[in-house]
């Protein structure tokens, strides 16, 4: 019944009306060499009615005599069949070996063979599965080359995509998102579950023709859609826990209390476990999809409510897409209308409330009622405990619960893309897109909060903050396709104009010093009026920001060339403008072409296949800031006199010009029966890379501004494996490395990044960058051991009987600082294993990381007992040496963080639900993520950091890899259990 | 039907293309990109109604160091006898540098160093732009030039070989020591309107007016930049020329004499605003010394020049952070937990004597307590006095694990209740008081006499107002220690101390004697690094 009703609203909110008359039902089944084929396709040809068989193969449609059915399914050759009166009609349909994958490479598609660059599809079968809260995380390990980490897990954190590491020091490090053909989209809009396949071009060949955009990789998603055939429904669910997988070893409040020095509050308080809980994901997501005729949709509702391991961290989320396919004007026509609304509500927690959980003191309580050493009047802090007059001390469990951080976002994006076939060699098509993106945050720090919320003030407490911001996006493009044959020769010509088109905007406000009276009952974040900051209006902050059209604009040629179905010639041009850069050098022309040869046709090797190719792509890079050409200046108010001047706030670079990425791929693809094997070898260069630079003040006043800087290289090497050892058995294996070297610079001494911050540990800069020296280093003194006064011995590196070790002097040509690791991994796998017996199905996924460091940030911090930490609590790992009263870094915080873990494993089976009435299949599922952690590493979590958050954990430094901060989210293990149901 | 669909199409692409083209003119709507400057007209349209174009430039100096951490402030005091930042076990090692200042160990890669660089720099950009810019009147250049002058000051006495440069985006190469001197007397000489200093120099009109906004320079405010370089040409130039020392001595006599200014003694006070309703120890005003450096000092008599500091409209100033425990954000009920990072040292603490005015204000000792007048937790039990705060003068060690309640704090600029981050105090770059002691010491090196009648009589006149005995007799080293007692905490000891010898053979707690090139600092590692070549470091670096 309800199907029905969903039909007849698609069919008559789109104004396709079944037509015809039918003069008989003809019964049928299909079948293969291997039994009855469930979910087949019948459809009466050229006229949209459609059904699919049941589970025992079976079929039943509406058809006169004369009609054509047509039988399809997937890895099949489709067959047609004309009625003539029979009331039985048995198919048998026959495997299609020649069946010949498309894979969409950016403004068309190709068939795999014909592809000349390094280009990976990646199915939905074969994605990681589970409690998986982005679409991002569906990838990570699957593909060699594309580094994907959320360290930690933060639900409400995106993680960070990187293909084949550093693409530009700039703003746009992550792949370009292509949604169905549409770019700008984000993998946020888009459920998992929504999601068919994905290819991933890695190398620059391929992603040239998509412009700046594309420069750091591009990840085409395409959605699942309807089928001609009758409606499928499709019921997913989920349920899962998940709990903290690893804490830092603190000590208990025994082990602290023996401790000299320490200072004893009386209680006893597991401050870790009082801040985390076992938190429950739900997951419910119901799609439909089907189509008559020459038109098909699909649409789905996608439910997830998500909760952190750290208490008062979640997200709720609903997220809709609807895909719609029609042709018109004699199929000449092809239009698709997709559009995507996500909605999200978010608390996102309070990362401090995990930092002080490890350094509270353990012998704190958590109550002010359950001090007992004196009296404490913990009404003002909302009844909690606090340790007032310390130093960043804060009751984690007070801030978990009492802080209001709340986020809102909704998405919406849609697109509309036309293809009209004007002649049967000449197709024009069209692409309008758009999408909007709002975030709105309140945060609320009570007047009984300790920590923000000045609540040791008598009369005037609390902060109430309103952030929003609106992003947006257009983008228009027409291209043209010219197909044309001469011989052997077989070539796809594609013109065409791009026009992109991006907004932002942001609103701040801030206001607090409430009155004393909390007892009104209310939060004053609702109730700003109250605020005596309006008394004295120079507290309130405020702040807004519009950017300019941000725009794009390119001209775009592309040939594809096939010779004898054996050589494969893809060569394209772009010429590209933005508005970022100065004005003579807003134009950027950028060429690509690629080179596969099919060996095996030509030698006969005695292989499945042997295939060569050679690519080589430029592609611009942005910067992030907008006017950058021009001087910014800043406005100062001749204090309450009624004038006021401007004066400059950011030096112009007028000569700013593209960032440029060249990069030359060569790629080995092989297959011998039961082995496929991809190797690619690369090599990329990155000139003229935009950084904020110092510059000599006495010519630029505020001292630093964006220049094209210097030129990086990196080289690397990927490889994939798939072995399918038997029917049950399939394993397959990703393994890639590369090495980034900063060839040019302009600071020619180097510098020296990553400071480590307060307490004590400011001016402590420990990433080292310099001219010819590899991206990564973590750089400072070697640790030997413990001087008889509790400070470190330092090593005398040089052996110059003179010890420079202050950090300051990092670059000192006479200083005693070596290389304490590298923030990069050198060798990074991920190993699938799939092994299926009857109903049963087990999907094995190991992934791991080797080579890299990490600075242990809170080892370095807490973990010396120095004469302070007895007011806290101290790291205690198995590395704390005996005795060291001195906190600085070296060589002891920097640990090797190799991991190998059991990333996922999903057991499956498949129910025989053919007893049920409309139910086509069942499918239960039970999914471990991270079931087994194998490292070394003392800290939450050893996933490699390749972006540096600075020490407010809100920056983003690539050129930092390595630290391993005091803001990280606590790693988690989760087991979920999933139900999948086909009507 | 179709060839009508495909010419719509076809003309659709057409005009979107030629709509759209390739127009890429960035225009910001969210930045300022001109210069602009707005002044009030008065109240029925006569002109003049306050209010100027200097306001970008002037600003320069909350920023640069004045009274915040890590710049100018920490430079002139962390390498001096005034103060110190000792390592508190997990807090305030910071890699080093702070120890370096007091050692005497930096190098051309601390930061203070940098930071000082860039500091004065920016000021001095700011002021070339607003000259070239701004469109502004005789009297605004005049301003202009000389508060320039007042930065390149600063680099001549902490860098010595520096850069003149004084076009927007123009570079030039860099000046010796000597050089620097004669361009920042000239300067100043040319916006004061006058060829020389004498006693009997007399201004053109249109040099410098002789009265304007504390926050702006006048004669007087220019005269007494002059003085203090008169003053320290020896350090600039290499050998001392009692002429000079007399040009010194009579640009300070001409503000004394002016009768524009008055020391703040008694009956010179203002409402304490640090002042704890229920602690009837807190005095309900603050009178004479303590009235020059409050929160509301806003129109002291004293003041000549002054950096204006406000809460909420003009940061820059966080001595409350930088000096105070953080418990004693219960003492103020200070919007923010202070940092617990500057200390008097014991010895310098000590070298007041009871009594003085000056001790009392500059300075907090003993046990603290709260809003409520209770004793003061800091919850930590590693000090004597268990989990009281009680501020000792004497610091254990300078590192690495000083206690956390160690050393006199730094009082001067007194503290308000529920005070900001940002401070609302006024900072004197000229005031009555340093000049007077300016003149004793000028007047008495260019007689070669420290006891001469006036310098007496100007130091007593000091002394008296603080309370405390006048001196008969004076020597070089009892004028400098009066000296540092009178100007601590106002940026001025490292600057005293090489004056008077005693900055790199002089010994203090944890600071043994350094290398006489030390007192000269290390071009910037950045600096050199980012001028192609055009800046060469300093000898000894």
């Amino acid at each position: 019944m309800k199907k029905n009703l969903l039909s007849s609203f698609f069919a008559m909110a789109f104004m396709f009306i079944a037509q015809g008359m039918y003069a008989q039902t003809v019964n049928g089944t299909v079948s293969s060499e291997d039994g009855p084929l469930p979910g087949a396709s019948i459809v009466v040809k050229g006229s949209g009615v459609g059904t699919t068989t049941d589970f025992d193969g079976n079929f039943a449609i509406e058809a006169a005599s004369g009609d054509v059915l047509v039988v399809s399914f997937v890895g099949f050759s489709s067959q047609e069949v004309t009625v003539s009166g029979q009331d039985q009609i048995t198919v048998f349909l026959e495997p299609d070996n020649e069946l010949e994958e498309v894979v969409v490479t950016g403004y068309g598609s190709q068939r795999e063979k014909e592809i000349t660059a390094s280009v990976v599809k990646v199915e939905a079968e074969d994605f990681n599965q589970g409690a998986i809260s982005d679409a991002s995380q569906l990838l990570q390990g699957k593909v060699a080359g594309l580094q994907i980490y959320n360290r930690g897990g933060n639900p409400n954190a995106a993680a960070t995509i990187r293909l084949r590491g550093i693409s530009t020091v700039g703003a746009n490090t992550q792949p370009l998102i292509v949604i169905d053909g549409v770019i700008g989209a984000s993998l946020a809009n888009v459920d998992p579950s929504d999601i068919e396949t994905i290819n991933v071009l890695k190398d620059g060949s391929a992603a040239a023709v998509y412009g700046s955009r594309g420069s750091s990789g591009v990840i085409l998603v395409t959605t699942k859609s309807g089928r001609e055939g009758r409606i499928s429904l499709t019921y997913n669910g989920q349920v899962g826990v998940t709990e903290a997988l690893n804490t830092v070893d603190i000590m208990t409040a025994d082990e602290f209390r023996a401790q000299p020095g320490a200072t004893d509050l009386g209680a006893s308080t597991d401050w870790v476990g009082a801040v985390t809980r076992q938190a429950v994901t739900r997951i419910h997501n119901i799609a439909a999809a089907g189509g008559s005729g020459d038109t098909s949709y699909r649409i789905s509702a996608n439910f997830r409510d998500v909760e952190g391991v750290l208490i008062s961290s979640d997200f709720s989320q609903f997220n809709t897409r609807m895909n719609f396919s029609t042709k018109a004007l004699n199929d000449k026509l092809t239009i698709n209308v997709n559009t995507a609304f996500t909605r999200r509500q978010q608390n996102n927690g309070s990362m401090e409330s995990l930092k002080y959980a490890v350094l509270y003191n353990p012998t704190a309580p958590i109550y002010a009622a359950d001090y007992t050493l004196g009296a404490f009047n913990g009404d003002q802090f909302g009844g909690y405990f606090e340790t007032l007059g310390l130093f960043d001390s804060y009751n984690p469990v007070s801030i978990a619960k009492q802080q209001l951080n709340q986020g809102n976002k909704s998405e919406l994006n849609y697109s509309v893309n036309a293809e009209y076939s004007v002649t049967e060699n000449l197709s024009v098509n069209l692409n309008a897109a758009s999408q909007v993106s709002k975030y709105s945050n309140k945060l609320y720090n009570p007047t009984t909060l300790y920590r923000g919320g000045n609540a040791t003030s008598p009369i005037r407490k609390g902060l109430a903050e309103f952030y929003d911001q609106t992003f947006s996006f257009k983008l228009s493009e027409i291209y043209g396709r010219y197909t044309t044959e001469f011989g052997n020769t077989s070539m796809v010509l594609t013109a065409g104009y791009s026009y992109q088109q991006q907004n932002f905007e942001d609103h701040f406000l801030s206001l607090g010093d409430f009155p004393n009276e909390a007892a009104a009952g209310i939060d004053f974040i609702n109730a700003i009026e109250y605020s005596q900051d309006l008394l004295n209006a120079g507290f309130i902050g405020a702040n807004s920001n519009a950017t300019p059209d941000e725009k794009i604009i390119a001209f775009f040629g592309r040939a594809n060339v096939t010779i004898d179905d054996g050589i494969f010639i893809n060569a394209s041009l772009r010429r590209e403008g933005s508005t970022k850069l100065g004005a003579e050098n807003q134009w950027g022309v950028f060429p690509a072409v690629g080179l596969g040869v099919d060996l095996n046709k030509y030698l006969s090797l005695g292989i499945d296949k042997f295939k060569v190719r050679l690519g080589y792509g430029v592609t611009g890079a942005l910067p992030g800031p907008n006017g950058l050409s021009q001087q910014i200046r800043g406005f100062t108010y001749d204090g309450g006199q009624g004038g006021g001047s401007s004066s400059p706030s950011r030096d112009a670079n007028p000569d700013l010009k593209w960032e440029e990425k060249a990069e030359t791929n060569l790629g080995f693809e092989f297959r011998k029966g039961k082995l496929d094997a991809t190797l690619d070898l690369y090599s990329r260069d990155i000139s003229d890379f935009i950084l904020q630079r110092s510059v000599d003040v006495a010519v630029y006043p505020t001292g630093t501004r964006f220049e094209n800087a210097g030129k990086l290289n990196t080289k690397g090497v990927e490889l994939a494996l798939n072995y399918q050892v038997n029917d049950a058995y399939n394993t397959g294996l990703v393994l890639s490395t590369y090495k980034t070297t900063l060839e040019e610079y302009v600071l020619e001494g180097g510098e020296m990044r990553a400071n480590l911050g307060a307490p004590g540990q400011n001016a402590t800069a420990v990433i080292k960058v310099a001219q010819g020296q590899e991206i990564g280093q973590i750089w400072g003194p070697v640790f030997e051991g413990v001087n008889a006064d509790g400070t470190a011995i330092l090593s005398d590196i040089n052996g110059d009987g003179q010890l420079v070790v202050g950090q300051d002097k990092a670059l000192d040509e006479n200083v005693d600082f070596t290389e304490l690791g590298n923030g990069i991994p050198d060798l990074e796998l991920g190993w699938t294993n799939q092994i299926t017996f009857g109903d049963w199905s087990i999907n094995a996924f190991f992934r791991g990381a080797f080579g890299h460091s990490l600075v242990n940030t809170f080892r370095a911090f807490y973990e010396p007992r120095i004469s302070t930490q007895g007011s806290y609590n101290y790291v205690n790992t198995e590395l704390a040496p005996a005795g060291l009263t001195q906190a600085r870094f070296s060589s002891l915080y920097v640990e090797k963080a190799d991991f190998f873990k059991l990333d996922n494993l999903t057991v499956t089976r498949n129910i025989d639900a053919s007893s049920i009435s409309g139910i086509d299949a069942i499918q239960v599922s039970l999914n471990a993520q991270n079931p087994i952690v194998i490292t070394n590493y003392t800290g939450l979590d050893p996933e490699p950091s390749l972006v540096d958050i600075g020490e407010e954990g809100n920056g983003a430094d690539v050129l930092s890899p390595g630290l391993d901060r005091r803001q990280s989210y606590f790693a988690s293990r989760s087991f979920t259990l999933g139900l999948n149901i086909k009507f | 039907m179709k060839s009508i669909f495909k010419t719509m199409m076809l003309s659709a692409i057409a005009s979107s293309v030629a709509i759209s083209c390739t127009d890429l003119e960035e225009e910001l709507v969210g930045d300022i990109t001109s210069a602009v400057s707005v002044s009030a007209p008065a109240v029925g349209g006569a002109g003049g109604g306050g209010g100027d174009a200097l306001a970008g430039a002037y600003s320069q100096l909350q920023w640069s160091g004045t009274a915040n951490h890590f710049s100018y402030f920490s430079l002139q005091g962390l390498t001096s006898d005034e103060m110190a930042i000792a390592a508190k076990g997990g807090d305030w090692y910071d890699g080093g540098v702070l120890v370096e200042m007091h050692r005497h160990t930096y190098g051309p890669t601390n930061g203070i160093i940098g930071n000082t660089w860039g500091g004065q720099y920016g000021g001095i950009g700011a002021v070339n732009d607003a000259i070239a810019n701004l469109g502004l009147s005789a009297n605004e250049i005049n301003q202009m030039r000389a508060l320039r002058a007042y930065f390149y000051w600063r680099l001549i006495d902490i860098y010595g070989n520096v850069k003149i440069v004084t076009q927007p985006g123009q570079d030039a190469p860099q000046s010796n020591r000597a050089q620097v001197y004669s361009f920042i007397e000239s300067e100043l000489l040319a916006a004061l309107g006058a060829t020389e200093i004498s006693a009997n120099t007399t201004f053109a009109d249109t040099g410098l007016p002789a009265s304007s906004s504390v926050y702006r320079i006048n004669r007087y405010g220019a005269l007494g930049m002059l003085a203090k370089l008169y003053l320290n040409h020896a350090v600039y130039l290499g050998s001392e020329d009692a002429a000079i020392y007399a040009k010194a001595a009579a640009a300070a006599k001409m503000i004394m004499d002016s009768g524009v200014y008055q020391l703040c003694g008694a009956g010179c006070s203002v409402p304490n605003l640090g002042k704890r309703p229920d602690v009837a120890e807190d005095p309900s005003t603050l009178e004479g010394y303590a009235a020059v450096f409050a929160a509301n000092n806003d129109n002291n008599p004293e003041h000549i020049f002054s950096v204006n500091f406000d809460e909420a409209t003009a940061g820059g100033m966080n001595f409350a952070q930088m000096t105070l425990h953080y418990a004693s954000q219960l003492t103020w009920n200070f919007q923010d937990q202070p940092w617990n990072g500057y200390a008097a040292l014991e010895e310098f603490y000590n070298s007041y004597e009871n009594g003085d005015a000056r001790k009392a204000n500059n300075f907090i000792v003993g046990p603290q307590k709260d809003y409520g007048g209770n004793a003061l937790n800091d919850f930590a039990a590693d000090d004597p006095g268990g989990i009281v705060l009680d501020y000792t003068p004497a610091i254990n060690e300078l590192e690495p694990n000083s206690l956390r309640q160690a050393g006199a704090r730094l009082g001067k600029f007194s503290f308000k209740q529920f005070g900001r981050p940002d401070m609302s105090n006024d900072f004197p770059i000229v005031r009555l008081g340093d000049v007077m002691l300016i003149y004793a010491e000028a007047h008495a090196r260019s007689l070669g006499d420290w006891n001469n009648a006036e310098t007496l009589a100007a130091v007593n006149a000091i002394r008296t107002r603080a309370g405390v005995a006048t001196f008969s007799s004076l020597t070089a080293d009892t004028f400098l220690a009066e000296r540092g007692r009178e100007m601590f905490q106002e940026s001025s000891r490292r600057t005293d101390l090489i004056r008077f010898g005693k900055y790199s053979s002089g010994t203090w707690w944890e600071k043994g004697p350094s290398p006489a090139h030390k007192q000269l600092m290390p071009i910037p590692f950045d600096a050199i690094q980012s001028s192609n070549g055009t800046l060469s470091q300093n000898p000894g670096y």
